[in-house]
């Protein structure tokens, strides 16, 4: 099974955002597939059943850099 | 309705240092809806530490105008006590003006509502006709007067409206011997009130050891505050005041008898947030019961209410907000009573070690060891350093003029978990109060008695 995870992702003010972003969440094992919206700050993240959602908010992409990541909502697939 | 992704409860300290430190970590992305009502910025600055500090210092240097220390030197001092509380709160609201106002101007991602906040949901406060939703919440509502339950208690000050007293009171009831109570007595004495300090309890200033608490009260009373503790109060009737077979009339009291969580109006149990009478019931990271609301500063069950402590909290809460686990050690806090001379202390007190069975070595200087201390003919206090069997600092505690400038050495020994030897190791400036830490380091080693001046 899998879910999908969308988080409130702050600090993006370009495309190169977006792109470190998805990078930074593609990263984590068990994520499948990511798209990242710079309009509405958000990321969608396909993942399987094995990832802890929370665990995406202390990926380095959101502790090591400026860019902050918060779990909105989890829904399985 | 209107969506925020947090919602602050309060505009104080810890209101404050959350919606700031939460902005800077979203580079001013996150939305936020600051509720409160009364004046910006809460307690601290506007009736809290800005407005007791400014009138304990103006009180201080009154008494020094009227009874100079040093021999040779004469002076006739007077009081415009009136034009003095202008000054007061003109100053309040200067600084209110540029630590708050200006402040929250610099924020456009920050709303601020004015009013009472109450909870609908777990995710809905009503401010007014307002509804605010938010993802997460902060609650930060601070604390307010105690007053105790005494037949014929109408007509009082409480530290919230003491500011607009516009006249020395001749003779002035204190109830409570709390910090506030403490440092409300000392400047009042020192204008030149007759000064009555009314408590239940024997002890004054309970978070503290006996021995620091038992030589403040003797140095108060020698300036002429009278303490009557363990008694109870009758009734309080045309301006006297009945307890035990005796009674005491008095202009004016101040009720300062400990602070209660601003909690009652929320509405928690709607939030699923749990409390007692302390305040919010928060885990080591200030998370409430309701895993999306935190609460931080003197609203939370915890045993110091400080404004230092509120805006760390108000802050930690922000980091944890994104994930982190951010915590704060209570013992690295220090606390103060502004009287003079200050107490002060960090880390545990030797009442604490006892209760929890904790070995512990003690050194303790009379402050007629510290020469700056005789210079300020202020030398009737004591340090105390506490150390663990292995000789690392455990706890400071301090009676002496200027203390509160100086025991922040207390909190980086207790926080770098540093021992007496590094206290004696550390160069201190001669003549200073804050030698007198270095001297009680230093007799964990030697007979201080037998020690000349800067003996190293
Ligand atoms: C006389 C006095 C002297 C002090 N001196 C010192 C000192 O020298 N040093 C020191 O460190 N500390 C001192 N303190 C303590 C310090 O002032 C407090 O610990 C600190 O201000 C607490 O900050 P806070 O943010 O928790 O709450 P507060 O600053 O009290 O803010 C609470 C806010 O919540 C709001 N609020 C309450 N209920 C609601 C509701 N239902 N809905 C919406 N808003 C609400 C209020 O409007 C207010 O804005 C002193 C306190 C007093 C009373």
């Amino acid at each position: 099974m899998a879910k999908n995870i969308e988080l409130k992702v702050y600090g993006m003010t370009c495309d190169d955002c977006v792109a470190h972003v998805t990078e930074g969440l593609k990263s984590a094992i068990g994520v499948k597939d990511v798209y990242v919206s710079l309009k509405d700050g958000k990321a969608t993240v396909k993942a399987d059943d094995s990832v802890n959602p929370k665990e995406l908010e202390k990926l380095d992409v959101f502790t090591k850099t400026h860019y902050k990541a918060q779990v909105r909502s989890v829904k399985d697939e | 309705m209107s969506e925020y992704d947090l919602a602050i409860i309060g505009k104080g300290a810890a209101a404050f240092s959350a919606a700031i430190k939460i902005s800077e970590l979203t580079s001013n992305q996150i939305k936020i809806a600051m509720i409160g009502y009364g004046p910006i910025g809460g307690t601290c600055v506007n009736v809290g530490c800005v407005p007791s500090k400014y009138l304990i210092e103006a009180s201080k240097n009154f008494e020094m105008a009227k009874k100079p220390l040093y021999d040779g030197i004469k002076a006739d001092a007077s009081i415009d006590f009136d034009k003095f509380m202008e000054s007061l709160n003109g100053f309040v609201s200067d600084e209110r003006k540029e630590k708050y106002e200006k402040v929250i101007k610099n924020f456009d991602n920050i709303d601020l509502y004015d009013g009472k906040a109450k909870f609908l949901d777990k995710n809905t406060v009503a401010v007014n006709n307002d509804r605010i939703t938010a993802f997460n919440f902060l609650i930060a509502t601070g604390s307010k007067t105690f007053i105790p339950d005494i037949k014929g208690l109408t007509d009082y000050y409480t530290s919230e409206n003491i500011w607009n007293i516009r006249k020395i009171p001749e003779k002035l009831v204190i109830l409570g011997s709390g910090e506030v109570a403490i440092e409300l007595a000392y400047a009042f004495s020192n204008f030149g009130s007759e000064v009555h300090i009314f408590n239940r309890s024997d002890r004054i200033l309970k978070g503290f050891d006996e021995d620091i608490t038992d030589n403040l009260r003797k140095i108060m009373e020698n300036h002429g505050i009278k303490f009557h503790t363990g008694v109870n109060i009758n009734e309080i009737k045309s301006k006297t005041l009945f307890y035990g077979n005796n009674s005491v009339n008095f202009d004016e009291i101040i009720v300062a008898t400990g602070r209660i969580p601003n909690i009652d109006d929320l509405d928690l149990n709607k939030a699923g947030i749990k409390f007692n009478n302390r305040g919010i019931i928060v885990d080591k990271y200030f998370k409430t019961s309701n895993e999306n609301i935190y609460a931080a500063g003197d609203c939370v069950d915890q045993e110091l209410k400080l404004e230092t402590l509120a805006g760390k909290e108000g802050a930690v809460s922000a980091e944890n907000i994104f994930g982190s686990e951010k915590t704060v050690n209570i013992k690295n806090v220090p606390w103060v009573v502004f009287c003079d001379p200050n107490v002060a202390s960090v880390g545990y007190t030797e009442k604490e070690l006892k209760s929890m069975n904790i070995k512990y070595n003690i050194r303790k200087i009379d402050l007629k060891n510290v020469v700056k201390a005789n210079i300020l003919k202020s030398n009737d206090g004591i340090a105390k350093v506490i150390s663990d069997e292995n000789g690392t600092i455990i706890g400071v505690q301090v009676l002496a003029p200027n203390a509160a400038e100086f025991i922040i050495e207390g909190v980086y020994l207790i926080q770098n978990k540093l021992t007496y030897n590094d206290i004696i190791n550390s160069s201190h400036v001669f003549p200073t109060v804050a030698e007198s830490i270095k001297i009680a380091g230093q007799s964990f080693i030697r007979d201080i008695s037998k020690m000349s001046c800067c003996m190293e």
